[in-house]
């Protein structure tokens, strides 16, 4: 194996467009579970580590080397939920934002919430120069991405009003849960605009369009609102059955966590 | 590669490979406290401080660390002091098996560095990413904080037992409506609730520290692979794919061409000897169904072949070039179609020793009565019939099994290894290696935890095949998955109860139908499915019982010997099913099962029929002691058991889709298997008046050192830091079956008194010979020294120095050895308090109170360390874990994460109570502890989800899905 440490975005891509087949390494959480798995076979390992600029976070352009902790201490209250929920400490101090687009996993947490605010991801190489995709244009499927080979993810960027309200939840969360069911994100801004996403009950993170065209229309939501908007998500979602969980449980769990968030949103 | 780092202080330049490790790199410089608990970091016990932050080392490259600060606990407390966090490990008993206790004190170290005064919440956050398997986290929550307040410049004040007034009168009667407010007392104290019975002692029954906990703590070289060999070879096993498969073609042919691989072995060159793996005594149960490699495959993770190269990375390249072909057969996994016609036949070889009948796949067949259940069930005013099912779960020691292999100067095979049965190895070994006993050697150091799943022999045939093979030392480690698929389980049953019962709550008839599924291989299926009879069938008193029992094949990873040993399985049933004898008889469940539970002095008969050691046991045993009245009102008294009934507290009004409730399940127990352990000890004296304690018994973790030094130390009146102990080594100490069954405390611990007697027998008679005395009868040993009646005495180390140098030169030392002859089952009150979410299916368990009568606790912190962990371990066989395959037979989820184990911010509070009896046939009057805390959470558990919302739950484990289609099939 070879190794390529990079101090700059420069040098990034340089390296990346000179060996178009290495492996990015930026927490490595992902990366070095599948080496000791010996799932994936790594040849040339390009190091981000000392990619300082990849780091930066300036307001709404957030770093793909960002990590979870900061995540958790930063301004913005549901990436800041969900980072808390991942993994370990160990995990958050190096796990990136960035890996987390770049494995692509539907379960990724950080998905619900950039689908839920329609966020956009900027990637760039030597030869391509810089390409900024919607989240639902980047993350192509279970596993997938639309990077092509040579490309970096550097930062993803957020729409410039993140709507005040806005919930992060996984069923399950912090109880010793068999591993999350799904998770979801929700925000509904002051003209009640709401947008719901989900993860890990399709093959990318989906937003629930129908429940939130009906929801956004409704400025003070009954009870039975809610349960339309509930029913609606359950509807939307595109859950499997494996050996772990059935698919009407899926769904029923998606629209009950949806509507929990989405009542979290409406009394804060 | 060169990498810059600075470890613990000291700049370094480190040669390596860039594919390697930080862990590798750090175990490769002498930093053993970093340790191995996962491929993925998921234990923790890989952790170490990155620029102060916890990282995985695991899973971080030592490259990504160049240039970096690295800490690790070498670097705590460099030199011989501790530093204060460590300390507070150490006095508060947050050490068990400490393989991941440097993890968690760098945990605490990097969230104290950052916030000197963090909350409990805080604390358990921190240790969120550091998996314990022992403590309930409850001892090392308490540390943490501790150490804080010491880091803060404010005293804390020693641990000591909190006496808590009893509830139940002498006579063993308890006002169980007891709806007293709960003790007001701190998480860690140990709530020992006295019995005047009890003399006085001055050191067993009091919080001793563990006499390992410094290396633990300090993170000293302690575990198998801390040690380091010259030319070690590394050993790797090829798999089976295969849920069932014969093997037609191997060919190694290329492996053994790989530059670097020293050995290749598999059925074609290893011999055909049978044996059966579990660490057992001699004869070993049948059947004998296994071979160390065979022709034929039968779950997938059996073994295939094995290469031992001179790295793991050329073993695993070597594994990979082995071809195998396979010719694949249908394969069977569920317990019930494994004994239906035309089912596969697992164990078609012809040499197929000791099976009831291999072609239906029934391993054993038991069957044990008392009266007649037929005529009971006629006679009986009501009958009550359930079936339930619990499921397979794995030990999940955070050590995986690991041994080393080598000839020593004598060419004598040695084998290093993390084993709970060190004598029954060596035994066992012999004939598979072609070596007699006498050129074996099995040395245990610490353990990072067994529970049962190093009750085996399980890897030692391998390693110990390849340094005779090779000449050279050999290491094999199994890593987590391996440890999952390819090491033992809990076995898997289909139970159905019967119960007849008399309008009045009188048991009639009880009947226990069992299918036990011992997947692969039959090892430990007799054993543990006749011990699910016995626990099942022994709580209760009834003068009519049957059990009858299938022990099956199928091809499911292999079950074995797990904490508990099969009473959680019949536990849960059984109380799960005498809650809805209970509800179905429109009873209160305390008082139907306290009319029918079994007292002092009632026979304990099933234990005729079913005990282990038994086949000749003939006479009846009956129970000695019971503080079952007393553990019931504690526990009632601490988790508040008259809310059951409120509904303001059953329907909170602020979050209606919570339901909450109370379950309850009685537990009963045995120590030690009557008339079969033995365990053997000895001691002898030193210049200074200190002793060497030698003996068998195998620690994993639980204090066993730390608690037969104590022994030692009362009957010989010095402190336990006189007491010198080394344990299990089969050519230095005596024997001893090895830690199972709850047998240490009780038999190696009489052994110890007995040897520590006759050795103060022989202090005794060489004081007298000092002190002009005609009789050594009336002299007493206390503060070090032997004392006549009169007032004069001599000190150990001047009867030591006398016997050793001056005069009648003598080693006063003794050897004993003690076998039970009894088993008095220890009792218990198990509680839960949980909630339902009734949207989401998810129970939240909020609170577990057990009350233990253990006899007389000879170590209160060790007594409640094993059952604050074990009831979390407990928690998780109920609540959450679960080994999930695909179709093929592929365990889907042999990861920690999606196998899902309690950690520091899930568990709830929990509180163990010490309920004095005086078991008069046990050292000190002690009873087991290790494996009570395992029986009754599951049912607790499972009745407060009845009481919450009136669903029944009859299979394993709670998870959301299963609760929620519960409710919906209720409503
Ligand atoms: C114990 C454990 C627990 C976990 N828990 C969670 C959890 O709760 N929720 C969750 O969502 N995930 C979880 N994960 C997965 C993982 O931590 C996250 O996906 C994390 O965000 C990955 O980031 P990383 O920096 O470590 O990625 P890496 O492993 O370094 O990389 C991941 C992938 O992204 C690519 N990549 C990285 N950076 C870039 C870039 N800048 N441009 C292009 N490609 C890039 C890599 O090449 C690789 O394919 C867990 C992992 C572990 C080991
Ligand atoms: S030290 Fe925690 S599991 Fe052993």
């Amino acid at each position: 194996m070879d190794i390529d440490r990079p101090r700059s975005l420069d040098e990034t891509l340089a390296a990346a467009g000179e060996y178009p087949d290495a492996t990015l390494l930026a927490g490595g959480t992902d990366v070095m579970v599948e080496v000791n798995f010996r799932t994936r076979q790594v040849r040339r390992v390009i190091s981000l580590r000392g990619v300082a600029d990849l780091s930066e976070w300036n307001g709404t352009r957030i770093g793909a080397g960002v990590t979870y902790r900061r995540m958790e201490l930063g301004p913005i209250p549901a990436l800041a939920q969900l980072a808390r929920t991942v993994g370990s400490p160990q995990i958050r101090s190096v796990g990136t934002l960035g890996g987390n687009l770049g494995t692509a996993s539907p379960a990724g947490d950080t998905h619900p919430f950039l689908a839920a605010c329609d966020a956009s991801i900027e990637v760039r190489s030597r030869d391509g120069g810089t390409r900024i995709l919607s989240w639902s244009e980047f993350l192509t499927g279970p596993k997938l991405n639309a990077l092509k080979p040579g490309e970096v993810i550097t930062a993803v960027v957020l729409p410039e009003h993140l709507p005040a309200r806005q919930e992060f939840g996984k069923v399950g969360v912090r109880s010793a849960m068999v591993i999350s069911t799904v998770s979801a994100c929700v925000m509904r801004d002051e003209e009640g605009r709401t947008t719901v996403a989900l993860g890990a009950v399709g093959p990318t993170v989906l937003r629930a369009a129908r429940a939130e065209e009906m929801m956004s229309a409704e400025s003070h939501p009954s009870a039975e609102a809610l349960a339309e908007f509930s029913r609606l998500v359950s509807d939307e979602v595109r859950p499997i059955t494996d050996h772990r969980s059935t698919e009407a449980y899926r769904r029923h769990a998606s629209g009950v966590l949806a509507r929990r968030l989405l009542e979290r949103c409406l009394a804060a | 590669m060169k990498i810059n780092l600075t470890i613990n202080g000291d700049p370094r330049e480190l040669e390596c490979r860039p594919d390697e490790s930080l862990r590798q790199i750090l175990r490769r410089e002498g930093y053993f406290s970093v340790r191995f608990g996962a491929e993925t970091g998921e234990t923790g016990a890989d952790a170490i401080l990155l620029d102060g932050r916890l990282v995985a080392s695991e899973i971080m490259l030592g490259v990504q660390a160049d240039g970096h600060v690295v800490e690790t606990v070498e670097g705590l407390s460099p030199g011989r002091g501790l530093h204060p966090i460590q300390e507070a490990f150490v006095t508060v008993g947050a050490i068990q098996s400490g393989y991941s206790t440097p993890a968690m004190v760098l945990a605490a170290k990097a969230l104290l560095d950052e916030n000197p005064d963090p909350t409990e919440g805080e604390v358990r956050e921190a240790l969120t990413g550091v998996l314990d398997r022992e403590t309930g986290y409850l001892r090392p929550v308490e540390a943490i904080l501790r150490a804080a307040a010491v880091l803060r410049g404010e005293k804390v004040d020693p641990l000591e037992s909190t006496l808590v007034r009893p509830l139940a009168d002498f006579d063993g009667t308890a006002d169980l409506d007891s709806d007293e407010p709960p003790l007001d007392l701190p998480p860690a104290a140990l709530r020992v609730v006295p019995s005047p019975e009890v003399p006085d002692t001055h050191v067993v029954g009091k919080p001793e520290v563990k006499v390992d906990a410094l290396k633990l703590v300090k993170g000293n070289p302690a575990f198998v692979d801390d040690m380091e060999m010259r030319g070690m070879l590394h050993a790797k096993v090829l798999w089976s794919p295969h849920a069932h498969a014969r093997i037609v073609r191997i060919d190694d042919s290329k492996a053994r061409a790989l530059p670097g691989v020293r050995a290749v072995l598999h059925h074609e060159n290893v011999p055909r000897v049978r044996y059966a793996s579990g660490g057992q005594s001699y004869p070993n149960p049948l059947p004998h169904d296994q071979v160390s490699f065979d022709n034929k495959v039968r779950y997938v993770g059996d073994r295939v072949a094995v290469v031992a190269a001179e790295t793991i990375e050329t073993a695993e390249a070597a594994v990979r070039l082995i071809e195998v072909e396979y010719e694949v057969l249908p394969a069977v996994f569920d317990e019930n179609e494994a004994m239906e016609d035309g089912a596969p036949v697992i164990h078609d070889e012809p040499d197929m020793e000791g099976a009831y009948d291999a072609v239906r796949n029934i391993v054993h067949h038991i069957e044990a009565d008392v009266g007649d259940v037929e005529t009971g069930f006629a006679e009986a005013d009501r009958v009550f019939e359930q079936t339930l099912r619990v499921h397979q779960v794995q030990q999940v020691p955070i050590e995986p099994h690991i041994a080393i292999a080598w000839l020593d100067g004598d060419e004598r095979l040695v084998v290093r290894t993390s084993t709970q049965v060190p004598f029954h190895v060596r035994r066992m070994l012999a004939p598979l290696v072609g070596m007699p006993v006498r050129k074996i050697r099995i040395v245990k150091p610490r353990i990072g935890g067994g529970f049962g799943v190093k009750q085996e022999m399980l890897i030692e045939d391998i390693v110990g095949h390849l340094a005779l093979v090779t000449g050279r030392p050999v290491r094999l480690e199994l890593t987590r998955h391996e440890e999952f698929v390819s090491s033992r389980t809990r076995h898997p049953q289909t139970i159905t109860m019967k119960t007849g019962v008399n309008n009045d709550g009188m048991l009639v008839a009880q009947q226990m139908t069992t299918i036990g599924n011992t997947g692969a291989y039959g090892t430990h299926g007799l054993t543990v499915q006749m011990v699910s009879g016995l626990r099942g069938l022994s709580s209760y008193n009834c003068p009519n019982k049957r059990f009858d029992c299938h022990v099956v094949y199928t091809n499911i990873p292999v079950p074995g010997a797990y904490r508990g040993y099969g009473a959680p399985q019949a536990l849960f049933a059984l109380e799960a099913h005498m809650e809805d004898v209970a509800a179905g008889l429109g009873m209160d469940v305390l008082e139907f099962k306290r009319m029918n539970w079994t007292k002092v002095g009632d026979p304990l008969d099933v234990a005729a029929e079913l005990g282990e050691g038994a086949a000749e046991m003939k006479f009846i045993p009956v129970v000695t002691s019971s503080g079952m009245e007393e553990c019931v009102a504690q526990g009632q008294r601490a988790i508040g058991w008259h809310r059951r009934t409120d509904p303001e507290w059953r329907f909170p009004s602020d979050r209606p889709h919570i339901r909450r409730g109370i379950g309850f399940a009685m537990c009963m127990h045995g120590s030690a298997i009557s008339g079969l352990d033995m365990g053997g000890a000895s001691i002898k004296i030193n210049d200074d008046g200190s002793f060497n304690l030698l003996f068998g018994a195998t620690d994993l973790g639980t204090g066993a050192d730390t608690i037969l030094a104590q022994i030692a130390a009362e009957v010989l009146g010095t402190p336990v830091e006189d007491i010198v102990v080394y344990a299990a080594d089969t050519d230095m100490t005596p024997f001893d079956v090895g830690a199972y069954a709850s047998s240490t405390t009780y038999v190696s611990g009489m052994a110890v008194k007995k040897a520590a007697e006759e050795v103060a027998r022989q202090i005794s008679e060489r004081a007298a010979l000092m002190l002009d005395m005609g009789s050594p009868g009336d002299i007493s040993l206390r503060d070090r020294r032997a004392w006549a009646p009169d007032g004069r005495s001599v000190s150990l180390a001047e009867v030591a120095l006398h016997s050793l140098h001056q005069d009648q030169q003598h080693q006063i030392m003794a050897t004993a050895s003690y076998v039970a002859p009894d088993s008095p089952p220890p009792y218990a009150a198990q509680f839960a308090e949980v909630e339902v979410d009734i949207g989401t299916g998810q129970v939240t368990v909020l609170s577990l109170v057990m009350a233990v009568d253990c006899g007389v606790p000879i170590n209160p912190v060790t007594s409640a360390g094993q059952v604050e962990g074990g009831m979390i371990q407990a928690l998780g066989y109920g609540h959450c874990e679960e080994m999930v395959y695909d179709d093929g037979g592929r365990m889907v989820n042999a990861r920690l994460g999606p196998y899902k184990i309690y950690r520091s911010d899930e568990v709830p509070r929990i509180e163990a109570y010490l309920v004095q009896t005086m078991e008069k046939s046990g050292p000190f009057g002690a009873k087991a502890i290790a494996e009570i805390p395992k029986d009754g959470v599951a049912p607790a558990v499972r009745n407060a989800i009845a009481n919450a919302t009136g669903a029944r739950i009859n299979n394993l484990p709670f998870t959301p899905e299963r609760v929620w289609a519960a409710l919906n099939a209720t409503e």
